[in-house]
This record gives C-alpha cells, sequence and structure tokens, in this order.
C-alpha cells in the first residue's frame, strides 16, 4: 500500500494527479485534445460509477458519454485551486447518473456487486486516481461509529442510488420511520466529519 | 455502536445542512428534489454545504468497482465533440468558448473584481476610478445601452443583461444565482421579424460576463425584443433537440 508515499510530491498518485489537474486547466482553456487524455486517465473509474448507480450497461456507456461531452463543454466549471481533480470528476459522474435515474429514464437502482465485474490490475492508472486518502479514512471512521443498519441505509443511498421511498420500501418501514433513522445518522455523521476539520 | 438504529433522543432537525446531505446522497425525488437544486441555484450558503457533503462523500467512489467501457464510447464521445464544434453549433460554440477564455483571463476572482473587468472591457479608454459596485457606470460613448431585466421565478433574484449597440459587446450579470450542478439556464433572443431563436450562451450563474455578439446576432437587437430563460440540461441546449422549457423572459428596452 502506497499510503505514506501518497503524501509525497513525487509519488505516482501525486503526478497522476496533477497531470489531471494540467489537463483539465489545458480543457477549460479550449485545448480538445486536453479531453483524451482525461478520458484514458478516467474512464474506468467513471464509468464504474456510472454502472454502479444505473445497474445497465448501456445505460451507462450513454451516462458516460454525457459527463465526457458535458466536461468539455463546461470544462470551466471546475476550479482547480478547490478540488482534486478526480474527486470532482467522480462526483460530477455520480450526480449525471442519479440525475438519470430520477428523470425517469432508466429504473436501474442496486447492481449486485458480483455483477460489477472489478477491474483490480488491469485498471489503468486505477491506485493512483483514489481520491484523496485522509479524506476517504475520515469518512469511514465517521460512517463506522453509526450504527450498522443506518449505515447500511446511507451506503445504499450512495452506491445505489435509492431514494428513501426505495430503502423504506426495501426495509419494510414506514418511510418516515426511515427518514428519521437517516437523519439522526446524517446529523451524527455531520458532527463527527466536523469535528474532524476542527481538530 | 450497535446493528440497531438509534432510536433515542429528538427528532433531527432538518435544517438545510442536512436537506443538503440529502440531496448530495441522492435520497430526494420529485418536488423535494426540485426545491434542493433551486436552493443550490439561489442560495449560496446551500450550495456550499452541499459541495462539503460531495467532498467528503467523494471518497466513497473508490469502492466502486472499475470497469472498461466499449471503445466505442470514445469514438461516440469525439464525433459529438466534433461535430458540435463543426456544425451548426458553430456560433454558440464560439461564444462559449469567447466566453471560456474571458472567465479564464478573470481567473477564479471575486464576483466584484469581475464586475471591474467587465467595466474595464467595456470602457477600455476610461479610468476606473469607481469601486465595484456603486452606482457610477462606466463612460460610454454613442448610442444608449439597452438593457432588459429578466426576474427568476419568485426568487427575487434577475439576470441583467446589458448591450451596448456599439461595441457590440453584451454584459450578462447573474450575481446571486449559484450552480445546481444539474442543469444550466440559456439565454436566447427572440427576433422581432419572427425568424428562429438565437443564442446568447449559457448563464454563468453568480458571475457577470462581457461576450462579444456576431453580427447576425446583434443587428436583431433593438429596442422592445425579447429574450427568454430556458432551462437545459449542463452545457445549454444539445443539438438536435428543442430547447427546454421558458423559466424566465424579459425584454430589452432602451435607456
Amino acid at each position: 500500500m502506497a499510503g505514506d508515499a501518497r503524501t509525497s510530491a513525487n509519488d505516482p498518485a501525486t503526478i497522476a494527479r496533477e497531470r489531471l489537474r494540467a489537463a483539465m486547466v489545458r480543457l477549460a482553456g479550449g485545448d480538445s485534445g486536453a479531453l483524451e487524455e482525461i478520458y484514458t486517465a478516467t474512464r474506468v473509474k467513471l464509468f464504474g460509477i456510472c454502472f454502479r448507480i444505473l445497474g445497465d450497461r448501456k445505460e451507462a456507456e450513454d451516462a458516460l458519454q454525457d459527463v465526457y461531452v458535458n466536461l468539455w463543454q463546461r470544462a470551466d466549471r471546475y476550479d482547480p485551486t478547490r478540488a482534486s481533480p478526480i474527486s470532482w470528476l467522480a462526483t460530477f459522474a455520480r450526480n449525471r447518473a442519479i440525475d438519470r435515474l430520477r428523470t425517469g429514464k432508466v429504473r436501474g437502482g442496486a447492481v449486485p456487486v458480483e455483477e460489477a465485474n472489478p477491474l483490480p490490475d488491469q485498471a489503468p492508472l486505477a491506485d493512483s486516481l483514489l481520491v484523496d486518502a485522509e479524506n476517504a479514512a475520515q469518512i469511514h471512521t465517521c460512517l463506522s461509529a453509526l450504527d450498522a443498519n443506518t449505515q447500511g441505509h446511507i451506503r445504499g443511498a450512495f452506491f445505489d442510488g435509492y431514494t428513501y421511498a426505495e430503502l423504506a420500501e426495501a426495509a419494510d418501514v414506514p418511510l418516515g420511520t426511515m427518514k428519521s433513522w437517516i437523519r439522526r445518522g446524517l446529523q451524527k455523521l455531520r458532527a463527527c466529519l466536523e469535528a474532524s476539520e476542527a481538530s | 455502536m450497535s446493528d440497531y438504529p438509534d432510536n433515542t433522543g429528538p427528532e433531527p432537525k432538518r435544517d438545510d445542512p442536512m436537506i443538503a446531505a440529502e440531496y448530495a446522497l441522492g435520497l430526494l425525488e420529485g418536488e423535494e428534489l426540485m426545491n434542493a437544486r433551486g436552493k443550490t441555484g439561489s442560495d449560496a450558503d446551500f450550495a456550499w454545504r452541499k459541495e462539503w457533503w460531495d467532498n467528503w462523500f467523494a471518497p466513497l467512489t473508490d469502492e466502486m468497482a472499475g470497469m472498461e467501457p466499449s471503445s466505442d464510447v470514445w469514438t461516440r464521445i469525439s464525433e459529438e465533440v466534433n461535430g458540435a464544434r463543426k456544425a451548426g453549433g458553430a456560433q454558440v460554440i464560439d461564444l462559449t468558448s469567447r466566453l471560456r477564455r474571458w472567465q479564464w483571463t478573470a481567473g477564479i476572482t471575486s464576483a466584484a473584481a469581475a464586475v471591474l473587468m467587465a467595466v474595464m472591457v467595456f470602457a477600455p479608454g476610461s479610468e476606473p476610478v469607481t469601486a465595484p459596485g456603486t452606482t457610477q457606470t462606466p463612460q460610454l460613448a454613442a448610442a444608449d445601452p439597452l438593457v432588459a431585466q429578466v426576474p427568476i421565478g419568485d426568487t427575487g433574484l434577475r439576470l441583467d443583461v446589458t448591450y451596448i449597440p456599439d461595441s457590440e459587446k453584451m454584459l450578462v450579470a447573474a450575481i446571486g444565482l449559484t450552480a445546481d450542478g444539474v442543469h444550466d439556464h440559456e439565454l436566447w433572443l427572440v427576433p422581432a421579424d419572427g425568424s428562429e431563436l438565437q443564442s446568447l450562451g449559457v448563464v454563468a450563474p453568480g458571475e457577470v460576463r462581457s461576450m462579444e455578439l456576431p453580427a447576425n446576432v446583434a443587428r436583431n437587437l433593438e429596442n422592445g425584443v425579447q429574450i427568454v430563460l430556458t432551462r437545459e440540461p449542463i452545457g445549454g441546449k444539445p443539438e438536435g433537440v428543442d430547447a427546454g422549457p421558458v423559466v424566465a423572459q424579459g425584454a430589452f428596452s432602451q435607456v
């Protein structure tokens, strides 16, 4: 594991991230050629996200196309001083996929994990393009402080794109009960994350 | 930690940070989703909190297994991008790239600095003696500007569009608006002669932007001419599909 190396300026993760950041800046400046570089470096991660949310290969490929075309059109929305490029792109892709779910184009929902066909080793730059390791540790710490049930529901929303109503149905509880469970969880999560920022 | 939900204590308050979390996770649908989107566009604190949650949740995507898409996805992307660059969309794309260059020049500055920049773009010869945000206007030559105010629903927010005939420059101010991450808004000129709507580009929330208008758009700008704002997918109206719903409208008047 490259845990310590990630903090060094010369390690592969930092280099990959800075290369991606530079490509995003070039794209925003009107260099369309930068799009292919960004696609090559990020397609495996972003396609994995789209597929996980949409649960259908064709839909996920349409979503992926939509993500990169929109990125090209509006690369200027990425602020290189504020966010890690891969973190921003991952959020962008997930939001686009969720939006597809909610606009009724697809009714995919959950994908069983075993169908998700992981590419652990062949994935280009997969390891280098993990989102900030420190943030990752903190969100996991704070999530795992929640009761297992609530944690499961919050993860269901994030990973499978479930709404409150879908989670309530799956757990066979009234909608209000599910909302109340998750909101208690989110309240604790926020307190935990904010405490970590303050320290 | 236990396996069962903690049902003790008072019901949590559903404040804005809570709603932002629900929105970031994707829990909302229907009217609640529309409200959250709208709030992201109109409330900077809410938009900040949504981004805060997004940034915290982003590392979870590392647990989603990577997958290789079919090789024709890149072909489709590059065809779409190249098609949009060449084809009829050239005018809009040209405006977009000009805007992008302009924005890049302005950098990641505050809205106030952007206003100052826009003022300087407008009147390169004038001395920038006024602080941005004051009521004084820059010295402008010749023809009187045309202005249009486009109220956005009942939010109290509005777009201010100013066109200086002799300069062929248009200033679009969308201060106070913030992006919802799901939609863009595109501004259209409705030519008085009944010809096809002309795009004035995608509105940049929270910013003042100056753009040069091509002659075929500029000649349609006259007193009384209408503009409409439509809600579009991110990036503006895709080629070959109808424009989205009109969410606001206004008309130019000479001042």
